[in-house]
């Protein structure tokens, strides 16, 4: 005698397979990570650590030797360590900015670079104290002749803007491409490339003036 | 006089900027093979402690970078060396790293399958019994049956 019938057997069996294809997909689904979406964020703050006092007294005016507290960050949401590098890169009013549609850098030149290993989800921050060390002013026009970043002093050549207004410092992020092993601006997601970039204006007008 | 200064503001700016380590091919390698390690199932503790290494090889470069003077060379060299040595130590730790990672990942992968395929064992065992009790109780209940006259 047997301990089941054949039809009964025949039930339990295709339970049996049912359930596994059910148990099987739903483990398949919980260990899958899902696509999620890449991206980077970068931001700058103020003194006080947040999106104000960005200037010494609420003056966009800078004098020489005043120095300037920011806090520079990155946050990396790309799911992998990503090399990236942060450019600063000082302007006045009439170069151009990064293009976000073309996905294209500033044409202004880099004073200094932050590079950097940071894991997914990590986010890194750095303060950015700087300063402007010497200026002149020639025929209306002030040049900036140097900048302290970090007690690092950086020469500049040619860095001027009519009566000291409109400069700004640009902050670019760029990422370490390991296909051509360069660095390229922005970043490349889904196939659409990304770019993060930000700007901070400020006025010099208290220049010595030239031979003084 | 305003389009003199003018004319000088609009000009490009030069800035002599920083120079870029000559480290950037190595790097990249070195994070080929972490991108390896996470794809393999790397923790981030794991990869936390290397990444930390790789900043500390960044900063020492960085640092060799501003030495510049001729008495400074045997110090530039030193810490020339002790990049290398990080790299080096990072990428046979990525090395190990990927290994033990990916057969741990295969290890959980295997436990969870069997998993699902017990809890169908388990289901089906649920199933027989109950279905047991079912008709065990309907046989009981028709025993119990009492035939009146209407």
């Amino acid at each position: 005698m047997s301990f089941m019938s054949s039809q009964n057997r025949r039930t339990l069996i295709a339970v049996f397979i049912t359930l596994l294809v059910v148990c099987e997909m739903v483990v398949y689904v919980a260990t899958t990570p899902r696509p999620r979406e890449q991206f980077f964020q970068l931001y700058v703050l103020g003194a006080k650590h947040m999106a104000a006092d960005y200037y010494p007294n609420n003056d966009t005016d800078i004098r020489i030797g005043e120095p300037v507290t920011w806090y520079l960050g990155v946050t990396d949401n790309m799911g992998s360590v990503q090399l990236i590098s942060i450019r600063v890169k000082i302007a006045n009013q009439t170069i151009k900015p990064p293009d976000d549609m073309q996905a294209l850098e500033s044409p202004a030149p880099v004073v200094t670079e932050y590079m950097r290993f940071i894991q997914d989800n990590e986010t890194w921050e750095t303060p950015l104290v700087w300063s402007i060390s010497d200026a002149v002013s020639v025929a209306g026009s002030t040049r900036i002749l140097t900048l302290l970043i970090n007690n690092e002093t950086y020469q500049l050549q040619d860095c001027s803007a009519i009566n000291g207004h409109n400069f700004r410092l640009i902050f670019e992020l760029w990422t370490y491409q390991t296909h051509n092993d360069t660095f390229q601006f922005g970043w490349v997601t889904n196939s659409e490339h990304r770019v993060a970039w930000l700007q901070v204006w400020f006025n010099m007008t208290s220049a010595r003036p030239a031979g003084g | 006089m305003l389009m003199v200064a003018g004319l000088i503001a609009t000009q490009p700016l030069a800035v002599r900027s920083q120079t870029v380590g000559s480290l950037e091919p190595r790097l990249g390698q070195t994070l080929v093979t972490l991108h390896q390690a996470e794809s393999a199932g790397a923790t981030p503790s794991e990869i936390e402690a290397l990444v930390a290494l790789l900043n500390k090889a960044l900063e020492l470069d960085n640092e060799a970078l501003k030495l510049n003077a001729p008495d400074q060379a045997q110090r530039r060299i030193g810490l020339l060396a002790q990049v290398e040595q990080i790299l080096t130590t990072v990428e046979n730790r990525t090395t190990e790293l990927i290994a033990v990672a990916s057969q741990r990942s295969f290890n959980d992968r295997v436990l969870t399958y069997v998993g699902g395929a017990i809890a169908a064992v388990l289901g089906t065992i649920s199933y027989a019994f109950t279905v047991s009790f079912y008709r065990k109780y309907r046989i009981k209940r028709t025993f119990q049956m009492r035939v009146t006259r209407k």
